[in-house]
This record gives C-alpha cells, sequence and structure tokens, in this order.
C-alpha cells in the first residue's frame, strides 16, 4: 500500500515536471478559459437588445406623416435609422444590414385617415438576423399599437369621454407577462450560463487527450508506466492529479464568477448547482479518457474530441430547446455531457426545481466515467505495446 | 514557386489529420447542423392552464390559442402551485393563468381584464413562441371586445370597427418565408466552418512543418502553399456557400456567380490570416486550442446571433480585423437577403483589404522567421 502512494507521487511530480516543460497547452487552456470569460461577460453588458435600427418610408409626405415620425422618434425604444419617400431604397439599407426594419406610412394615410377609410401599416422585418429582427419587429408592434391608440383617443376625446374611461375601452384586456427565473429577459445570463461550463469542459476533453496522448506520440509511455511500477492505474491516478486540481480551480472560478461575481441569479441551490459543474468536469475528463482510449492516436482523438464536444454547444438545446429536435438527434444529445449540465442548470438555478429532477442527469454525468473505465484495458495494450502510429 | 505548390498538395494529401479537418470536417458539419436544426421552429410547445375564471370567454380564448401551432395546452390545473410544480419539472415550457374577475371585467364596459402569462425562461425560443401566439390571439380578442363596448355606447357598427381598425397593418417577414433558426443560423456556420477549418489546418501543416524542420519560410513557399490552400478551399466553398443551400432547402436567394466573387477574397484572406498566425505555431496540435477557442468567439464579436449594434467598440474593432467578420456579414447578405455584391460593398472591400494586409504581414513575418533561421543555424 506505502509503494502505491509513493509511486503515485512520482508519476505526479513526473507530471509536474513535463508540465511546465510544455507550458504552452496549460497556459493556453487557462488562458483560453480566462480570455472567454472576460469575452462573453463584456460582450452583453446590457444584457437586451434594444434600440434595433429601422427604416420609415413615407409614402405620403403630409404634415399628418411628419408628425407621426417625429412622435416615434419621441418613443425611447424606436432608433430610426432612416426617413425616405421610397421603399427600394429602405431595402437596400436592409440588404447591407444597416438596419432591421422597414416601416411604411401609405400614400393618402392623411386623406384616407380624415375619411375614416383605414389606411394600412405595413412594415418588413429581416430574418436573415434572428435577435435584430425579433428586436425591430417588437419595437415596430409598438410603433402601430401607438398610432392606432393615440387615434382612438382623439376621436373618443371630441365625443367628450374622460381619460380613464377612454383608456379601458382601447385596451380592454391586457397581458402580464413573467419571465420565470430570468425577470429582465437578459440574454446574457442566458448564454454565458451555458457557454463558459462548455469552454470548460471543451478544455478539459483536450488537454486530457493530450496528457495521455503525447506519452505515446513521443514514446514516453514505458517511462510513464515504469514510474507507476508498472501499475496502470497508480499511473492514471498519478497523471490526472496535476491536470483534475487544474479544472477544479478553474470550474470553482467559473461558478464564482457567474454567480457571486457577475451576479447571476440561482432559484435552486447553489451547492448542487457547483456540484453538477464538477460532475460535468469530471464527466469531460473521462470522455478524454475514454476518446484517446478508443483512438490511441493523439491528433485523431484531439480532432475528433474537438468536433464532438463542439457539437454539445448545439446539442445541449440551451438556444434551439431539444424538444424542436428530430428524434434521432433528440436521443444523440444524450451523448453530450452538456446537455445534462445544461439540465442541472435549469434544474436548480432557474427552476429551484426538486433533486429527484437533477439525479438522473447526475447518474449520467457519473456513467462518462464508467465508460472510461471500460477503454481501460484498451488504453493500458496502447501504452505496452506503442502499437499505433506516431503523428 | 510551383515545387511549393505541389509539395504543399503532397502534403496536404498525404496527412490523413490534415485530411480529415479539411475535408470530412468542412463536408459532414454542414449535415450534422442540418440535422440538428431541421425542424426550423419550435412547435407545440407544452403550456398548462388555470383557469380560475371559469367562463365562457376565457375558454374560447384557450381554444383559439390552442389552435395555432406554437403551443399546445397539455395540462389543465385547479391552482398555480399545481402549474408551477409542473413548470419546475420542466412538463410545461408556460402557464397561463385567467383570475377569477377574468370574465366580470370584460363584461363591464369600464373594466380592463388580465391575463398573466409564465414563460419558461431556460430557452428565449420557448418564451418567443408562447408571447408572440399569446399577443396575437390577444390582440383579435380584443377588437371583438371593443366592437362591443363602442356599440353598447351607441356607436353604429361600422364606425366602431373602422375606429379598432383605425391603423391596419401588415406585417412580412423579408427573405426567408419559414424565418426559422436553421435558415439563420446555418448560413452564417457554413461560413464559419470554411474559416475554422481553413485556419486550423493551415496552423496543424505549419506546425508538422515546424517539428519536422521543413524551410517553409521562403516567399515563394508562401504564394505556392496559398495555391495549394486556395484551390481545395475554392472548390470546397462553392460546394459549401453555392450548392449546399439550395440542396438543403435553406435561404438562397442570392446570385450564385455573386457569392462565387465573394468567395475568392474571403478564402484568400483566411489563407493568408492563417498564415500570419501559423508562424507562432511550434507543434501539431498547438492549432487545435486556437480552433476551440476562437470559434464561439468570432461567432458572437461579428454580431451575427447577438446584434453588431450591440457588440461593444473595443471587440467589434477586433472583430473588423478577422475575415469571417466580413464574409460572413457578406454571405448573409448575398446568399439570404439577395443583396447584389454592389450592395454589399462595404464588406467586400474590407475583405480585399484584409486580403491585401495579411498578404504583406504574412511575407514580413516569413522574412523575420527566415533571417532568425538563418542566424540559428
Amino acid at each position: 500500500m506505502k509503494y502505491i502512494f509513493i509511486n503515485i507521487w512520482r508519476v505526479f511530480v513526473r507530471e509536474l515536471k513535463m508540465m511546465f516543460a510544455r507550458p504552452l497547452y496549460l497556459f493556453a487552456s487557462v488562458g483560453v478559459m480566462l480570455l472567454s470569460t472576460f469575452f462573453f461577460l463584456t460582450l452583453m453588458k446590457g444584457g437586451t437588445a434594444e434600440n434595433m435600427p429601422i427604416a420609415v418610408v413615407d409614402l405620403d409626405q403630409t404634415s399628418i406623416s411628419r408628425r407621426l415620425i417625429h412622435e416615434m422618434q419621441a418613443t425611447p425604444s424606436v432608433d430610426i435609422q432612416l426617413i425616405t419617400n421610397s421603399y427600394p431604397e429602405a431595402r437596400e439599407a436592409m440588404q447591407q444590414g444597416k438596419i432591421y426594419g422597414i416601416f411604411v406610412i401609405p400614400e393618402d394615410f392623411y386623406s384616407d385617415l380624415v375619411a375614416f377609410k383605414r389606411p394600412q401599416m405595413d412594415f418588413y422585418v429581416t430574418n436573415a438576423y434572428t435577435v435584430g429582427g425579433n428586436t425591430a419587429y417588437k419595437q415596430m408592434l409598438t410603433m402601430v399599437n401607438l398610432t392606432s391608440g393615440a387615434f382612438q383617443r382623439e376621436v373618443l376625446r371630441k365625443k367628450g369621454l374622460p381619460d380613464d374611461v377612454i383608456m379601458h375601452r382601447i385596451q380592454p384586456l391586457a397581458i402580464e407577462g413573467h419571465m420565470v427565473a430570468n425577470p429582465w429577459g437578459n440574454y446574457s445570463v442566458y448564454l454565458v450560463s451555458t457557454i463558459l461550463p462548455g469552454i470548460l469542459g471543451l478544455i478539459c476533453l483536450m488537454l486530457t487527450i493530450f496528457a495521455i496522448g503525447f506519452e505515446l506520440k513521443m514514446r514516453t509511455s514505458h517511462a510513464w508506466l515504469r514510474a507507476a511500477g508498472g501499475n496502470y492505474t497508480v499511473a492514471m491516478i498519478g497523471k490526472l492529479i496535476p491536470y483534475t486540481l487544474i479544472y477544479l480551480i478553474l470550474g470553482v472560478g467559473c461558478h464564482f464568477i457567474l454567480y457571486h461575481y457577475a451576479g447571476f441569479p440561482v432559484y435552486g441551490s447553489t451547492a448542487r448547482l457547483m456540484f453538477g459543474l464538477l460532475l460535468f468536469i469530471f464527466a469531460m475528463e473521462a470522455l478524454g479518457i475514454t476518446l484517446i482510449g478508443l483512438l490511441p492516436t493523439l491528433r485523431d482523438a484531439l480532432s475528433i474530441g474537438a468536433l464532438y464536444a463542439m457539437l454539445g454547444f448545439s446539442l445541449s438545446g440551451f438556444t434551439y430547446p431539444q424538444m424542436a429536435m428530430l428524434p434521432p438527434v433528440r436521443a444523440l444529445s444524450y451523448l453530450e455531457p452538456l446537455r445534462h449540465y445544461y439540465l442541472i442548470y435549469v434544474n436548480e438555478a432557474l427552476m429551484a426545481a426538486p433533486v429527484e429532477n437533477s439525479i438522473p442527469h447526475m447518474l449520467a454525468l457519473t456513467a462518462f466515467m464508467i465508460a472510461a473505465l471500460c477503454v481501460s484495458p484498451r488504453l493500458h495494450k496502447a501504452l505496452v505495446y506503442q502499437n499505433y502510429p506516431l503523428k | 514557386m510551383i515545387k511549393a505548390f505541389i509539395n504543399e498538395l503532397y502534403r496536404i494529401f498525404k496527412d490523413p489529420g490534415v485530411m480529415v479537418i479539411f475535408i470530412v470536417a468542412t463536408l459532414a458539419y454542414p449535415l450534422i447542423y442540418k440535422a440538428i436544426y431541421w425542424n426550423e421552429q419550435i412547435t407545440n410547445v407544452p403550456v398548462a392552464v388555470v383557469d380560475l375564471s371559469n367562463s365562457e370567454q376565457s375558454r374560447e380564448f384557450l381554444h383559439q390559442w390552442n389552435a395555432t401551432p406554437d403551443i399546445r395546452l397539455t395540462h389543465t390545473c385547479t391552482s398555480m402551485s399545481e402549474a408551477e410544480q409542473l413548470l419546475r419539472e420542466q412538463k410545461v415550457h408556460g402557464i397561463i393563468y385567467f383570475p377569477r374577475d377574468f370574465a366580470n371585467q370584460l363584461a363591464d364596459p369600464l373594466g380592463q381584464a388580465h391575463i398573466s402569462l409564465y414563460c419558461d425562461m431556460s430557452s428565449f425560443l420557448y418564451m418567443k413562441a408562447i408571447y408572440l401566439s399569446c399577443n396575437n390571439v390577444m390582440l383579435e380578442s380584443m377588437r371583438n371586445i371593443q366592437i362591443d363596448r363602442y356599440e353598447q355606447m351607441g356607436m353604429d357598427k361600422e364606425f366602431a370597427w373602422s375606429l379598432v381598425q383605425d391603423a391596419p397593418y401588415t406585417e412580412t417577414a423579408l427573405f426567408s418565408p419559414t424565418g426559422g433558426y436553421g435558415s439563420f443560423l446555418i448560413p452564417a456556420v457554413l461560413m464559419l466552418i470554411l474559416h475554422q477549418t481553413l485556419f486550423f489546418g493551415i496552423c496543424m501543416l505549419g506546425g508538422t512543418a515546424r517539428e519536422e524542420n521543413i524551410d517553409q519560410y521562403s516567399i515563394r513557399s508562401l504564394i505556392g502553399r496559398s495555391l495549394a490552400y486556395f484551390l481545395i478551399y475554392f472548390g470546397l466553398a462553392v460546394i459549401l456557400l453555392g450548392a449546399l443551400p439550395r440542396l438543403f432547402d435553406l435561404p438562397h436567394i442570392g446570385s450564385f456567380w455573386d457569392i462565387v466573387l465573394l468567395i475568392v477574397p474571403y478564402i484568400l484572406a483566411i489563407i493568408f490570416f492563417s498564415l500570419c498566425v501559423s508562424v507562432f505555431i511550434r507543434n501539431r496540435e498547438s492549432g487545435l486550442v486556437l480552433l476551440i477557442s476562437s470559434s464561439l468567439i468570432f461567432l458572437f464579436m461579428a454580431g451575427i446571433s447577438w446584434p453588431k449594434e450591440m457588440v461593444p467598440d473595443a471587440w467589434w474593432y477586433i472583430a473588423c480585423c478577422i475575415p469571417y467578420t466580413h464574409g460572413a456579414h457578406a454571405f448573409i447578405h448575398i446568399n439570404s437577403m439577395g443583396a447584389s455584391l454592389a450592395t454589399t460593398s462595404t464588406e467586400y472591400i474590407a475583405l480585399w483589404i484584409l486580403t491585401a494586409a495579411y498578404f504583406l504581414l504574412a511575407c514580413g513575418l516569413f522574412y523575420i522567421r527566415k533571417k532568425k533561421l538563418i542566424t540559428e543555424n
């Protein structure tokens, strides 16, 4: 027993020396995490997209259409970038990505209005840019309702009705929207909560593959096993301890930055959320071992690992919900550890759900670790026989 | 120069790692993304109902709402806490709540009735589906109520109708008829795949050559190698950008030849950009760190998922130095919005400027590198 600890210590010290002899991977990984954290937290500081630029096409060109435009400009959430009397001009501005919506005031707007002939407004939004287009759509909807409401109010006032009575005639039915767990509709909270752990998982995966695969590439796996007294388990434990420590520091740091420094809300248990993140990190590390075990060539395992983990961002379903995917794709999504972490995050941070809802996903993350144990015999053989191509 | 060109082609085709990235990843990734976003839109989002008013009006509202494709009323609950439990367990992604006085408020000519809507924010698309469809149903029924009330006030029906319809409007989503998530994201992802695989491949080849001490830093080699990459990627880009949107039924209203003309500076700018970066790459695998870290950052910095107007200036200036930013916008303008090359000239010219700038920078870096190697030897 005593020898086992001595051997683990020997492998650990050997690994530290190797890490500092080739610091690029290590520093790059930690650097990437720091850069990504800084990037995503500063990119969406406001958290919500507003004031998307739009164009108004004024085909009427009367005093009343100009007054309408003037009123719209005074509305805080509306940013009119272009006022023109030519629709093609506005359309071209949209094709150039300068505006996201076009609001058309029709010809004869004024004369129709006076004659109660229901002039029709048209508005156009681009859906080549989803967030920009949606925001512009909401703005223009507000503009139409403003015009509509203002007009009814004028007519009713002329009929001599008091304002509070008018208000309820114009708006007899109202929807109160409640955005559960993210009452500000903050895009940053929504996006960064899953993207940053995802990037961290990617780093865990790549660095683990690299740490093991590098021994195969450099044909140093015999020296590694020798330091471990020929024991595969000791060799793996000693090697992975320093990396795991780094991952855990990054994981706790990431958690701390998101939920303490940036103040992202956690409605459920912070401890279980953090536990989920740590399980996710171990699962990605285990996935790295599985991949290098199945493909004991450094570059193959790295390439496949990168492709696999990048898909996790889409398959986890945090942008495009999993329920909208095709059934086979939905099944595949469970092979992504990030999918399970995302669901634990939803349960713990957003829904404050009972722990039973998170447990299946915690077990699924554990299954990735069992998978890594299953490929161990194969990886062990690869370390002993070095029977795979070098590059 | 021709020797360097042939040599590089030989090295690419001999190197299975590079071939996987250049050919397999480039062609497989679009298929996978298309499969993920196949349905384009989210439909039938499950919603729970808490109807305390239990009135004809609320039932009529629910009936109309349930008929929209966006949502499906799956659970009827007797209390909010029951519905909240369903939301917590993610069995539903929204709750609609009618208060007890809903029908009375509607019947009262001075009343205002309220509906409460609770949306699951774990994905913004749930909220969009629930909120917009409910809002549309609400506007429709509101109009009928308004007309009733005006009639009660003694207006004639025709006048009441014109009053509530005083500013009717049509809304048109331009360019992509389905307006789905895939139609929006996949064109941007296609450009990113080209950018990142070429970027990574070049860094990988540069790292390998450096591990094997191959002299690669002459200007002749720079041009020859660039030609080799260009040859392969021009073909790939025509397939990805020209053919795939047509095959995949994605937006493709742009001119094919404009896209071909766009590909030229886009690929060239990426090649010279990557060659500049590759000078600093010492190992074959190092490029991978760049690949994984830069992909998401490039995508978000370019202002595609997150509108470019909302990207902070400092990040935007950096984004302008990356070929992807201009390439992706130009491709979306042409392919998805039917712009001509002249219309999107700002981005097109920017790509040529980047091509020239990175070419000169690459020449300079290669020259410095070569000098250093000579003095080292």
